[in-house]
């Protein structure tokens, strides 16, 4: 009795060096996902601390939240998008960094699409000036391409953990 | 992570505290009435930040346009016409736009300028006072 799940392990054993292979260069895959990713959120990060002053301008034209609560983001957000973007470098906090990230992406594509059915000229100030005359397409592209490497990385993560859990 | 990204952003909340106002986003001491900008007389200079085809269908009198689709191309324009001493007052369409909050900052961040104002209303405010 207890030998047939010896048997199938040796022979999933036997299957892993062609599954090993492809394994590896997924992993490095979703490694160089994370540090992209960190990169665009470091950057962007860095850009709205350096001149908050600004960011919550940015917050405050969505004419969503009261101007306190703007300054308050504007000040908070930054540092949150750069200590999640530590935390893929690192692998620290990884799942909850991915979390976070992921709901602020989606927070702010909601936030960009009500501002415009509301018609609202918004300038989303994601990467400061530079991101100033980019159009509404460009937007939501750019934060949707974001958003599914993202929830690329969860379930890839989930998925590992499933597997180890095994 | 969350409780993390508090520190930084408490130590930048004391570092900008005499730049950011926490009541609105404009400081008192930035805004002008339409009353106390017309007192101003001529030595002001009405700043449309409204998109061009706004301006062209009409602004107020002696006004220059500066707005940010056209920054670069504008600027230098409204530069041969301001002197030291000259007050700015930029509009854009009401109190809901952020148009003229906009310019009067890259006017004091980009081109050192202080006595730079933004109109209380903005445009709607300006019509409701002269027509």
């Amino acid at each position: 009795m207890n030998q047939i799940p010896h048997v199938e392990h040796r022979t999933s054993n036997i299957e892993l060096p062609s599954d090993v292979g492809s394994l590896g260069v997924w992993r490095v895959l979703l490694r160089i996902l994370d540090f992209v990713l960190a990169g665009i959120f470091i950057y962007a990060g860095a850009l709205k601390a350096i001149d908050p002053v600004q960011f919550a301008s940015d917050i405050d034209n969505y004419k969503i939240l009261p101007w306190p609560v703007s300054v308050a983001l504007a000040f908070y957000l930054p540092w949150l998008e750069i200590f999640c973007a530590l935390g893929l470098v690192f692998r620290f906090l990884y799942r909850g960094a991915l979390s976070i990230l992921s709901a602020s992406i989606v927070v702010f594509t909601l936030a960009t699409i009500a501002a415009k059915v509301r018609g609202l000229d918004i300038t989303c100030g994601c990467f400061g000036h530079a991101s100033q005359h980019w159009s509404f397409p460009a937007h939501l592209a750019t934060n949707l391409a974001i958003l599914v490497a993202l929830l690329t990385l969860f379930f890839a993560h989930a998925h590992k953990r499933g597997i180890r859990q095994l | 992570m969350a409780a993390l990204a508090l520190l930084p952003a408490a130590g930048e909340a004391i570092y900008f505290r005499d730049k950011i106002s926490w009541r609105s986003a404009i400081s008192p001491s930035e805004m002008v009435t339409v009353e106390q900008a017309r007192g101003w007389g001529d030595t002001a200079i009405w700043v449309d930040a409204r998109p061009d085809d706004e301006f062209a269908s009409d602004h107020v009198p002696g006004a220059i346009s500066l707005n940010e689709d056209r920054w670069n191309e504008l600027l230098p324009q409204f530069l041969a016409v301001w002197a030291p001493g000259k007050k700015i007052i930029v509009y854009c369409s009401s109190l809901s736009c952020n148009a003229s909050r906009e310019v009067a900052h890259r006017l004091r961040k980009e081109a050192q300028i202080s006595d730079v104002f933004v109109l209380e209303g903005g445009w709607e405010a300006w019509l409701k006072k002269n027509r």
